[in-house]
């Protein structure tokens, strides 16, 4: 599913954010992007996401090599993934089900299928009934749930959550995880950027752990994250 | 599955959520956004006047012309049958519209009618009249092609040696030709400089929209919104402001005119012109609204083409 290849990111300053990154994901994986803030968990989800670019090497998603992605493409390979943020990018002068619908209304779908997906998509996160509200009236793991309603709306094969439950306690982390486990075994391969230690021991999945932009597990990161693991959680 | 009441379905199209974008944005801010209205207006209002007023005296120019005639006078040896023949025969010329012939009794019945000098006329013996042929030139576009047109044919019959002589005053309309002319090349000027200065003014309130719309902007490309996507709103906001700043113009260019109306024609009157000023037609209104919505898009059109940095980069 995603491929990196020797990838390097510096900044304007020539400072390395990510140095010779090389690892495999599988399709269908569920894997937790790790290490201390500043590590560059953020800034390799960028790459994915393609809002950055690589300085060097190469990645692939899918069956797209990003080397050769035109930046007119990039819109459509964005609404191939979805993406979950730490402060969730919620829109406020909108209801939820404005928010939810807008990867949908971006994508060109037909009215009747975004009142169909959207409503699924609330349901699954159990805030079907406050489709209407505005979401800052909703709490940090509402608001939370609706960020990953949206994200996987429309029907990503990859989902990356950008330290997800950063801002949240650990009942409603917790919860939140689930919900993406749901997503994953359905399918959907997830990569988890978290350092929150009691979540990583809580769910037994492949780490890829980052230290001062490189990968300190690089050694077995391809022995871990080839293998497609059953979700396995520890309560 | 609950069924959601949501809004139109038109709001959930790629171009109705951009509309409906740009509409909530100027709704948002409704007094920055009527003062904003107010000044496009003000500043589209004047040439709006000095258009409407320029179209009024062309109009009388080209009027005045229009009714402009030659008299041509025949030499005293032409009978009365070859006149009207010559008459019947200009008229064939596609340079003019209508001859009149005046046969010499004709002339001298007139004469006599609007003078006290029968009893001289009587003592001649004879009638001292040529016949005339009053020639009116065919129309055209503008006054100066007119007198261009009449004072050819002047020459041109000038040179017949059954002519006399031929009268013809075009130099008073020359004269506001020119005057006029002058007046609409000020007036352009005066017309550009105030159509680009709304025309900034709406790429300026513009840009402001964007620099406002930077986080749904933000989070509609993380979703995967194309360029297109993203600037559809800010072309629509530029459109919504050139019409409604041009609607403004047009009611504010309307009520001006009408209050300049009373005093131009009375001023007309004493100097016993059948000229009037016109009230804009519903034609000009909006013809004024299209020209600012037009300035509208291309104000939107500017500020997203013009280059922005990366609203997502964070390095």
């Amino acid at each position: 599913m995603i491929s990196f290849q020797h990838v390097s990111l510096a900044y304007r300053t020539g400072q390395l954010a990510l140095d010779d990154l090389s690892f495999h994901l599988r399709s269908g994986s569920f894997t937790f992007l790790t290490g201390h803030s500043g590590a560059g968990k953020s800034s390799l989800l960028r790459l994915i996401a393609r809002l950055e670019k690589p300085t060097s090497g190469e990645i692939q998603v899918g069956n797209t090599a990003y080397s050769t992605l035109k930046t007119r493409q990039e819109p459509k390979l964005r609404r191939q993934m979805g993406i979950v943020f730490q402060d969730n990018q919620l829109l406020y002068d909108r209801s939820v089900f404005d928010n939810v619908a807008l990867p949908l209304i971006i994508g060109g779908y037909k009215f009747k299928d975004i009142k169909t997906r959207v409503m699924a998509a609330l349901e699954r996160v159990n805030l079907a009934s406050r489709y209407a509200e505005n979401p800052i009236n909703l709490s940090g793991g509402e608001q939370q749930r609706v960020g990953i309603a949206r994200a996987v709306v429309a029907r990503p094969k990859l989902l990356l959550a950008d330290e997800p439950t950063g801002n949240l306690d650990a009942e409603i982390s917790e919860e939140i995880m689930k919900l993406l486990l749901q997503f994953n075994a359905s399918g959907v391969s997830v990569l988890f950027a978290t350092h929150d230690r009691e979540l990583l021991n809580s769910f037994k999945f492949p780490q890829l752990v980052l230290e001062a932009g490189r990968l300190s597990n690089a050694s077995d990161a391809s022995l871990h994250l080839h293998a497609k693991q059953a979700p396995e959680t520890v309560s | 599955m609950k069924e959601p009441v949501l809004g139109s379905r038109w709001n959930y199209t790629q171009r109705g959520y951009a509309l409906t974008q740009s509409i909530r944005q100027l709704r948002q801010r409704s007094a920055a956004t009527l003062l904003t209205l107010f000044v496009l207006g003000t500043t589209l209002a004047l040439p709006a006047v000095f258009w409407f007023g320029s179209a009024s005296l062309s109009n009388l120019v080209n009027g005045s012309v229009g009714e402009e005639s030659l008299t041509v006078y025949l030499s005293l040896d032409v009978p009365d049958l070859e006149g009207a023949a010559l008459a019947k025969e200009w008229q064939e010329h596609p340079a003019i519209r209508k001859t009149t012939y005046v046969s010499r009794d004709e002339a001298l019945a007139l004469f006599q009618e609007q003078t006290d000098l029968q009893d001289a006329i009587a003592a001649l013996g004879s009638n001292p009249l040529p016949g005339a042929i009053v020639v009116y030139p065919s129309s055209s576009d503008s006054a100066s092609a007119m007198a261009e047109n009449a004072e050819a044919l002047a020459a041109r019959f000038n040179q017949m040696q059954t002519v006399e002589r031929v009268q013809i005053d075009l130099d008073w309309v020359r004269k506001l030709q020119s005057a006029l002319n002058l007046f609409q090349i000020i007036v352009s000027l005066l017309a550009i400089f105030l159509t680009l200065t709304g025309l900034l003014v709406i790429g300026n309130t513009v840009r402001l929209e964007l620099l406002r719309r930077q986080r749904e902007m933000q989070v509609s490309t993380l979703l995967g919104a194309s360029r297109s996507f993203l600037n559809r709103p800010i072309v629509y906001t530029g459109t919504l402001y050139g019409l409604l700043g041009g609607a403004v113009a047009a009611v504010l260019a309307t009520v001006s005119y009408s209050f300049i109306k009373t005093p131009a024609d009375q001023l007309a009157a004493q100097y016993a012109s059948p000229f009037r000023l016109a009230l804009p037609s519903a034609g000009q209104f909006l013809t004024i609204v299209a020209v600012c919505t037009l300035l509208g898009l291309i104000g939107g059109l500017m500020t997203v083409l013009r280059p922005s940095p990366s609203i997502l980069t964070n390095r």
